[in-house]
């Protein structure tokens, strides 16, 4: 997995105070894409264990509290990715269970695969669906058109995906 | 006959008495009696201009110098020398002045008609008002104002802010109104006499019109301190009246009590909106909006709580019909620990209103008790945007109403060190001698308003806003001694003095990376911190250091030293000087580790200070809003969240417009139209709305170059 952009701290992507990371590669190609340039998995820079540490170490800093993680990009459950980020997601729920997890995919939660569905269980707002020009909106928070949902994760959203 | 061309391009005839007459009047400066030699001079010069159709006036004048000079008299040719040389100065002068008031007619002098974002100079009485600080400003330069002081500001060596009202006027800078003695004792206005308000709507009104008055008589900002505390006591007493009613009509208490409350909100929000429309149309004898500062939020009983809801909801909700975001009065919100800090103070509640607000429309910016107690000795709200008063006590009680600021001197550090080229020594040399200077101009301001009876500012002295009822023909001057008032030295630029003086040589990087240069830059600020307290001392007068707005100055000392030292890099290049102790507006950082920089500061510059950070439209994301504000409880005293929200009236988008170089545009639908727009911008502790009224040319450049912190 490659990753394009991380955001030590950002109030941008999702509610808090964040760590934000943008990885490589997305398959939805949607047209007027504000991150066209994350649609290529090979573009960025590796992700290693060095960067997992990072992002863990910055969710625990002390002087400036961290409300969670928010994963986009390109997409975070494009199928190259779903190892990394599921190891990443696994870690930062059993270090900090209090903090949230927030990520951003071009996939709808009812056409998740197994793989992916795996990841969500980790997550608590998912924000899904392609962008869509035509339903473009900026005033929308934490989305760019308006077929795209934040849907806040629990037991019973899991279960009706299942 | 012979023609001569005259300085201002128009002809008369050559007249050899006039050579006499100059020539005599010389001499006799000289104490030379050779009423002779005049009349040889003239007869001379008469000679050389013979036959000739025409002279230039310089030509006749150079030739008189040269005869004075090889003849004996050379006492006399100095004189007529001197003579020449005051006119020209006399002439040159009035010719600015008359450019200047040229200009105001022709719109075409920028630095003069943007220099104050707040004025709309296209309009009449702003234009009387430009015309008059004209007038005023150069009155003062020549006729008021020590030589050397003038010539040290000409050269931007200091600015002597403010010279179009003062010291021609006998005017000072800003302050916190004594509403509450005002009200409580009752006062007169203009042909009214005005007693006690029973009611909260009467009690807004009434604080307009103070405001209206207040501001016509100073030329800073008014300050209501604790606005809710000063207002609580009407809000009970239109409680009382409903609470009556209700029980005529309704009977049942429990009834009747809902009823009040109920009736009392909306009496109380309905004051505040029509307070906020009052300030927003009024039109002050300055040809400006009053600058206006209310400071709320410590309050915590029924009464002072609804009335710190009703401003935030007043100011969420917008004024007018498009819901514009109002550009005064400035809130200043207080946050303390036991009140409002934590979700179970009593006013948590408000602060998530205030954060809302903030997230909307810019303001509040908020004080921190705790920590402004310890940087400034007691809890005020600030004068105008950012000038802080120090601990005065009368008879055992610390008071803060009533109080004032009398002006300002503003140092330009950048200058002394390209001038210091690169020599520390050399920079605490001239600083030296720049504060004695600064000290001598602030002087100045103080002697300006001696012996000046009371009844020039009624509102102010008479009828009780400086918290003082002196008779009309009583002396003001004793009310500014012993730190009752403040005075303050300025200064602005230290991260360009920095670049100037240690630029290139430092291996560790810039003022920010730097740990030795953070020291350098906290001792520089020191030392004028240390120059104010001596002055303090000697003179008993309220000295303190303030960190400068710099709104105009910003560009003004930028260009002087470009002129005079080209570009410098680091230092002259960007077109503008960075705002006293403030981190580069360029440099990229997030907002927590701006906060730590800027920390040291403002207890030494403890006269007037302000830490901003810029951020992204955070109408979504008000807890992170809330992380950065809780962040700097323990840290700065007083703090700005510069969180752009505009709005297009032809998408209705809201949000953060782009910034281009053809002015604002809408990132949805492309919208240039400045007037379907409203756009408001941080121009110095004040908000100002640039599509509408632009910016001075490099305070914009400055704007422009602004980077987001997060």
């Amino acid at each position: 997995m490659n990753y394009l952009q991380y955001y030590p701290i950002d109030v941008v992507n999702g509610e808090g105070t964040r760590c934000t990371l943008f990885v490589s590669g997305c398959e939805h190609r949607c047209k007027g894409c504000h991150n066209a340039t994350t649609w290529d998995s090979r573009r960025g820079i590796p992700y290693d264990q060095a960067m997992e540490d990072r992002i863990i170490a910055d969710l625990g800093d002390s002087r400036i509290q961290r409300d969670g993680l928010s994963l986009s990009g390109g997409d975070p459950l494009f199928p190259d990715n779903l190892s990394g980020i599921l190891k990443l997601v696994k870690r930062v729920k059993a270090e900090y269970p209090d903090k949230n997890i927030w990520l951003w995919t071009g996939y709808t939660l009812e056409e998740l695969s197994h793989a992916q569905q795996e990841v969500v269980q980790y997550i608590d707002v998912l924000i899904d669906g392609r962008f869509e020009l035509d339903k473009r909106d900026l005033s929308l928070p934490w989305r760019g058109s308006i077929n795209q949902r934040i849907i806040y994760i629990n037991k019973r959203t899991l279960k009706q995906i299942k | 006959m012979t023609e001569i061309i005259k300085r201002d391009g128009s002809r008369q005839p050559f007249d050899a008495p006039r050579i006499v007459k100059a020539v005599a009047s010389a001499l006799n400066d000289a104490q030379i009696k050779d009423h002779d030699f005049a009349e040889y001079v003239a007869k001379k010069v008469a000679n050389t201009v013979d036959g000739l159709e025409l002279v230039d006036i310089y030509d006749i004048q150079d030739q008189v110098e040269h005869l004075m000079m090889s003849s004996e008299h050379h006492n006399a040719a100095r004189k007529y020398i001197e003579y020449r040389q005051t006119r020209d100065i006399e002439r040159e002068s009035r010719n600015a002045l008359s450019r200047e008031i040229l200009s105001i007619i022709n719109q075409d002098n920028e630095e003069l008609l943007n220099e104050n974002a707040n004025k709309d100079s296209k309009i009449i009485p702003t234009q009387r008002d430009l015309l008059a600080g004209v007038v005023a400003r150069h009155y003062a330069r020549q006729h008021i104002l020590p030589k050397h002081i003038t010539a040290a500001h000409d050269r931007g060596e200091i600015h002597y802010h403010d010279l179009d009202y003062a010291p021609f006027f006998p005017m000072f800078n800003c302050m916190l109104i004594d509403i509450e003695g005002m009200m409580t004792n009752g006062f007169r206005m203009g042909n009214a006499e005005i007693e006690t308000p029973r009611s909260i709507t009467t009690a807004a009104a009434i604080t307009a019109q103070i405001i209206a008055q207040v501001s016509s008589h100073i030329y800073g900002g008014t300050s209501i301190n604790e606005i809710d505390r000063i207002h609580a006591p009407y809000v009970r007493k239109t409680f009382d009246k409903h609470l009556q009613q209700g029980m005529r009509w309704i009977g049942n208490e429990e009834k009747a009590r809902e009823y009040a409350m109920e009736m009392t909100e909306k009496d109380c929000y309905d004051a505040y909106q029509a307070l906020e429309y009052e300030v927003n149309t009024l039109h002050t004898a300055n040809g400006q909006t009053p600058f206006v500062t209310f400071g709320f939020g410590l309050g915590t009983s029924w009464e002072e709580r609804l009335v710190q809801k009703s401003i935030l909801k007043n100011r969420i909700r917008g004024l007018g019909k498009n819901c514009k975001t109002p550009v005064f009065p400035k809130l200043v919100f207080a946050i303390r620990k036991g009140v409002n800090f934590n979700p179970e103070d009593p006013n948590y509640d408000i602060k998530q209103l205030a954060l809302k607000c903030a997230s909307k429309r810019m303001y509040p910016d908020i004080l921190n008790y705790d920590k402004l107690v310890e940087v400034t000795g007691s809890f005020k709200t600030p004068m105008g945007c950012r000038s802080f008063l120090g601990v005065y006590e009368e008879d055992g009680k610390i008071i803060h109403d009533g109080r004032n600021n009398l002006g300002v001197v503003s140092l330009n550090l950048p200058r002394m060190a390209i001038e210091s080229k690169g020599s520390e020594e050399t920079f605490y040399q001239l600083l030296e001698q720049r504060l004695q200077l600064a000290k001598e101009a602030l002087m100045t301001r103080i002697q300006r308003l001696d012996s000046v009876p009371a009844r020039v500012a009624p509102i102010l002295y008479v009828e009780g806003a400086c918290g003082v009822r002196l008779k009309p023909d009583d002396k003001i001057s004793e009310i500014f001694k012993n730190g009752r008032a403040s005075i303050s030295l300025g200064y602005i630029g230290i991260h360009e003095t920095i670049n100037a003086l240690y630029g290139g040589k430092s291996t560790s990087g810039d003022l920010y990376d730097s740990e030795e240069l953070r020291r350098k830059a906290v001792a520089i600020v020191e030392t004028l911190r240390a120059a104010v307290n001596n002055w303090k001392e000697e003179t008993g007068y309220g000295f303190s250091l303030y960190s400068t707005p710099s709104e105009s100055l910003c560009d003004r000392f930028c260009r002087l030293d470009k002129k005079k030292f080209g570009v410098v890099e680091g230092v002259t290049e960007k077109g503008y000087y960075t705002n006293s102790f403030h981190l580069d507006v360029e440099k990229k950082v997030n907002p927590y580790d701006k906060v730590d920089f800027e920390q040291v500061y403002p207890k030494h510059a403890s006269g007037g200070f302000i830490c901003y950070g810029e951020y992204p439209n955070m109408v979504n994301n008000l807890k992170a809003l809330e992380n950065v504000w809780d962040y700097t409880y323990d840290k700065v005293p007083y703090y700005g969240t510069n969180t752009p929200n505009d709005s297009c009236y032809s998408c209705d988008y809201e949000g953060e417009f782009n910034a281009t170089s053809r002015g604002f545009e809408c990132p949805q639908c492309k919208n240039r139209d400045s007037d379907r727009m409203s756009v408001t911008r941080r121009v110095c502790g004040y908000l100002g709305q640039p599509n509408s009224r632009p910016f001075i040319k490099g305070k914009q450049e400055e704007v422009v170059r602004r980077v987001k912190h997060l």
